[in-house]
């Protein structure tokens, strides 16, 4: 429309000229004659003043709505201030006068907010819903919001201005009229009944504004935005980096809060800053606490392993909250402050999570213990909190379970991790409840392992300072944490029974949650607790297998850390019962003494002549029961012994392999024997020949070797390689010319040995390996006088030795499973006959299940050993496969 | 090396399932020929036993199997013992039941497993027909030793048969 158009439209109104559809003028509706009545004229059933109302109304109605219509492009029609005299006459009419709207009339107010809701509805939505109606990309977000704000802001205007131009004053002069009527001059019912019409116009823009635009979305963005907004302000305030959100490193924190602030006064401006905004802030924190807690706290300080909880306290009251704050004052919500109660609700909220990402890693946490202190630290309040000591032990748990009691964790870690446990539990709850109840497991798997024991208890035996353990320790086998636990001091608890003494002022309950069985572990010892995996009598019997074992290998002739050992698990598990141990101990040392004195008495009248070139060093056969020996530094010409006196009755089942030692050997041995039964007043030495250590020096014709820790076998096998008194004798060095010397063959060497097939390979292997050796020809052995250059020698030698090493490994001094299955596989035969004549055929499953129930002392084998069995009876014809796993007696 | 955690039940059946286990070890280091005996299941007190019949007898090449039954109070009490192979003797009825003073009156805390199946086998070979169970059998023993030997081979049934029949 243009000017001219409108000056002249005000003068003369020109229905046609309006665009939407105000009340044409039309004939003006008579009413209908009531049923009934009789049909006359329209005046004829109503007082007059009625029908004439209805026809003014009409008219000023029309002018009125007329005047006030929206146009289309509301925005660029230019804003008209002055009201045509009709169109005034017209309002005053309809807002003042008679025309006020009675019962079942529509009132120009409502009237006019109709009017815009289909002016909204038919040119504004279609603008808004472009924006909408699809996914809002994050990115755009923003910008939406804002579009839409200040689309929705400038229409809220031109909404209002015809409404506060050309409706409220008349409804003020209403208002002021009826005062005057009723007498009461107060402004205060005026300015209500304004402010009434005012709030209804305004709720119901509001209302539409609101329904154009799809309520989730609406939510979900804003809530986005806001989160935004923080992270993007909390970035810097807290000058910790986020990283999971690249935002460019600078930014402006004044200009993104004051972005967020003018956006949300905007929005609370044209009615979106109720319950949808509300909601969505609700989310943004929510969201703003996980993201704030995943990103920067989740930085366990592992420097100075210090708890970040107090700065998560700091940061809730300083940061979270006042945000929380101005956004509800941006809102103008009511209660613009937060409640103390509401904030420590929060805090507790933000410690429940950090504590829950916290324990989802605790297992990692445990594992790097001692530089997580800080995460455990956390996790001490956690634990305060509803629900926090249960989540934690049932997250836990599980991934213990998952993570460590599996087969693929060897029992040296599975060991490490439990120590780590135990010291990171005892940090975070001292009590020990949580400790007893993960642990439990724990223990129990370590118990079925059975390495287990073994493990601890060399693990004990490490000393640290010897390079050589501490690299043992390293490969694994061992636990190296188990080692440094027994070099801390250990101080002993007072054993009192806390429970009942009267006079200890500072009892306490137990805790709530403890188990019935729960006893406050007095000790916060590692050690205790490893030992305390197993009954203490089991403990000991294996104790005394290792320590034997250990021992005997022993190159200390002090014995100090043996004896440290000792004493420490005395006080740890009582004296009693380690007796066993004690006269192991006492028997090693006293043999050295025993061992002097002898030699002492001996050096005189013995005189061995060095007839050899090889000299036997030290041989230590076992008297008694076997004694392996340490080796005498004397570089003496003719052999020398020590030996170890043990007492059969208290030491492990040893290895007793017999086999003839060299003749020089068994003279000095019967000379030992007799010097002994001398001194002990007749008492018998048994000697063991299997168990031992020796030195000795070969001479060949072209060099001299020396060997160090040789085992008897190995010596007696190669001290067989001497020439006997009937074969050649080529003097000192025998076969000068040839580079070959003595050459003797495997069944001879049996012979003359006495000695089992296998050892006497195994020393052979070791042999050659030393290039001592050669084999000739199949089981044909010499001894190589003279090292030729030639590479077949120490390409055998090479292969030979790698045999020889891991046979080497394989042979301990207490006997071997494999050992112990062969020693025992008559009886085991016979089981398996009898279990078989009797009860009818079995799978391999049942026939190992019933050796477990059955054999006395058990059946440490598994069913492949079984299988192994029954197929070497099978092929004796003793009993058939029939079919599958299961076999039967043969006929 | 895995630490025994032996099951230890109060009472005396531990003490009786200790003894059976310490005989079994005992039967199977020293296994005696033609004799063999094994525990039915875990709890020790329910054996099976096989014995060959002695050479030059009736039972000559003939395999009895037998059950025995161990009290609370074994071994002062004597095991209940059964033939499970039907067996045509003078001193076993035609349920399976022994007459065998040291299995009655004569025993003695001093027998075990071993001796008892020892005493059987040689009940087969030398049967007491003083007092039999089975009057025909002590009859025709001393009379009618071919006959006798028909009736024990009709009377037997290899531990197939027994398996088959679902004895």
């Amino acid at each position: 429309m243009d000017h001219a158009t409108l000056v002249f439209a005000s003068v003369f109104p020109v229905p046609s000229l309006s665009h939407t559809t105000p009340t044409p003028i039309a004939t003006p509706n008579l009413g209908y004659t009531e049923p009934g009545a009789s049909f006359g004229s329209p005046y004829a059933a109503d007082a007059g003043g009625t029908q004439r109302r209805t026809v003014l109304r009409n008219l000023a109605w029309s002018t009125a709505t007329r005047f006030l219509s929206l146009p289309k492009d509301l925005d660029k029609a230019p804003r008209r201030i002055k009201r045509p005299p009709d169109v005034e006459e017209a309002l005053d009419y309809l807002l003042v006068g008679e025309g006020t709207g009675r019962e079942h009339e529509e009132g120009i107010a409502d009237w006019y907010a109709n009017e815009v809701r289909l002016h909204f509805a038919n040119h504004v939505r279609q603008g808004l819903a472009e924006a909408w109606d699809k996914d809002i990309e994050l990115s755009n977000a923003w910008h939406v919001l804002e579009d839409t704000q200040r689309v929705l802001d400038q229409m809220q205007n031109l909404y209002r201005q015809p409404f506060y131009a050309h409706i409220l004053p008349f409804v003020e002069q209403a208002a002021a009229n009826i005062t005057i009527r009723a007498g009461r001059s107060t402004d205060n019912l005026e300015a209500e009944t304004v402010g009434a019409a005012k709030r209804k116009f305004e709720r119901e823009i509001h209302a539409v504004f609101a329904h154009s635009l799809p309520v989730e979305r609406f939510s979900k963005t804003l809530s986005y935005v806001l989160y935004d907004a923080a992270c993007k302000l909390f970035r810097l305030q807290v000058r910790l980096d986020d990283v999971a959100h690249a935002v460019p490193e600078h930014i402006d924190t004044k200009k993104v809060r004051r972005r967020m602030m003018v956006l949300l006064v905007g929005l609370n401006r044209v009615g979106l800053g109720q319950d949808e905004a509300q909601r969505a802030l609700a989310n943004a924190m929510d969201k703003l606490l996980d993201a704030y807690i995943a990103s920067h706290y989740l930085k366990v300080d592992w420097y100075s392993k210090q708890s970040v909880t107090a700065q998560l306290r700091v940061w809730i009251e300083n940061g979270f909250v006042p945000l929380a704050e101005l956004v509800l004052e941006c809102l103008k919500c009511d209660p613009a402050s937060i409640p103390t109660l509401q904030r420590k609700q929060w805090q507790e909220m933000a410690l429940t999570r950090l504590g829950r990402a916290r324990v989802e890693n605790l297992f990692d946490f445990v594992t790097n213990w001692d530089q997580s202190l800080g995460a455990i630290l956390d996790l001490k309040e956690y634990l305060r909190l509803d629900g926090g000591k249960e989540h934690l032990k049932g997250s836990f748990s599980r991934q213990v379970s998952r993570r460590l009691l599996h087969p693929g964790a060897t029992t040296t870690y599975i060991l490490n991790v439990y120590i780590y446990i135990i010291r990171a539990f005892n940090k975070l709850e001292p009590k020990g409840v949580i400790l007893q109840s993960v642990a439990r497991p724990i223990r129990r798997y370590l118990k079925e392992r059975e390495d287990t024991a073994r493990t601890i208890i060399s693990s004990l035996l490490i000393d640290l300072n010897d390079e050589a353990s501490v690299k043992a320790a390293s490969t694994g086998e061992l636990s190296f944490e188990i080692a440094s636990e027994m070099a801390k001091p250990f101080t002993h608890a007072e054993d009192a029974d806390d429970e009942a003494s009267w006079n200890d002022l500072s009892w306490q309950p137990p805790p709530y949650d403890a188990s019935p069985e729960y006893k406050k572990s007095k000790v916060e010892d590692v050690i205790f607790f490893l030992l305390t995996l197993w009954d203490r009598d089991d403990f000991i019997n294996e104790l005394k297998n290792i320590l034997g074992d250990h021992l005997l290998k022993c190159q200390d002739p002090e014995f100090q850390k043996e004896i440290r050992l000792l004493e420490l698990i005395k006080i740890r598990l009582g004296e009693d019962n380690l007796q066993a141990c004690e006269v192991m101990l006492r028997d090693v040392l006293e043999s050295r003494r025993i061992n002097e004195t002898i030699r002492q008495a001996g050096d005189r009248p013995q005189n061995q002549p060095p007839q050899t070139p090889e000299t036997l060093g030290p041989r230590t056969p076992r008297p008694r029961r076997a004694a392996p020996s340490t080796p005498p530094a004397k570089p003496l010409p003719g052999p020398a012994l020590n030996a170890q006196i043990l007492s059969s009755f208290f030491w492990p089942i040893l290895r007793d392999e017999t086999f003839r030692v060299p003749a020089e050997i068994e003279s000095l041995q019967q000379d030992y024997e007799s010097r002994f039964e001398r001194i002990k007043g007749m008492r018998k030495l048994r000697w063991m020949n299997a168990l031992g250590d020796s030195r000795i020096t070969l001479e060949f014709d072209d060099r001299t070797e020396e060997f160090d820790h040789l085992t008897p076998w190995q010596v007696s096998v190669v001290y067989a390689f001497q020439p006997q008194p009937g074969e050649e004798k080529t003097g000192k060095g025998k076969g000068k010319a040839k580079s070959e010397g003595i050459t003797r063959n495997a069944e001879q060497l049996e012979e003359i040995l006495e000695m089992d097939e296998t050892l006497l390979h195994q020393a052979l292997a070791f042999w050659v390996g030393k290039s001592v050796l050669r084999e000739v020809s199949p089981h044909t052995y010499a001894v190589i006088e003279r090292l030729d250059s030639s590479t077949k020698d120490s390409d055998a030698a090479a292969a030979a030795q790698e045999i020889a090493e891991v046979q080497a490994a394989q042979s301990t001094t207490v006997k071997s499973q494999a050992d112990l299955l062969n020693e025992r596989k008559d009886v085991y035969m016979s089981f398996i006959t009898g279990m078989l004549t009797n009860q009818g055929n079995m799978p391999v499953v049942r026939v190992l299940m019933m050796m477990r129930m059955m054999v006395q002392g058990g059946f440490p084998f598994g069913a492949e050993e079984v299988r192994a069995l029954l197929g070497e009876m099978e092929a004796a014809g003793k009993v058939v496969r029939l079919g599958g796993d299961v076999w039967g007696i043969g006929k | 090396m895995a630490l025994s955690t032996g099951a230890r039940t109060n009472g005396s059946s531990a003490t009786v399932a200790q003894r059976l286990q310490k005989e079994l070890m005992d039967i199977m280091m020293k296994p005696t020929p033609g004799i063999t005996a094994f525990p039915d299941d875990e709890n020790m007190t329910r054996w099976t036993a096989t014995i060959d019949g002695p050479s030059s007898t009736p039972y000559e090449n003939l395999v009895f199997k037998l059950s025995m039954e161990f009290g609370a109070t074994y071994p002062y009490a004597p095991p209940t013992v059964l033939f499970k192979t039907p067996i045509y003797h003078p001193n076993v009825d035609f349920s399976g039941r022994i007459c065998l003073d040291i299995l009655k009156d004569k025993w003695s805390a001093v027998y075990n497993i071993g001796t008892v199946l020892l005493s059987l086998q040689s009940l087969l070979g030398e049967p007491n027909n003083s007092s039999p169970l089975n009057g025909q059998a002590a009859e025709l023993w001393d009379k009618d030793m071919a006959e006798f030997k028909r009736l024990v081979l009709a009377r037997h049934k290899t531990p197939e048969e027994l398996d088959a029949a679902g004895l």
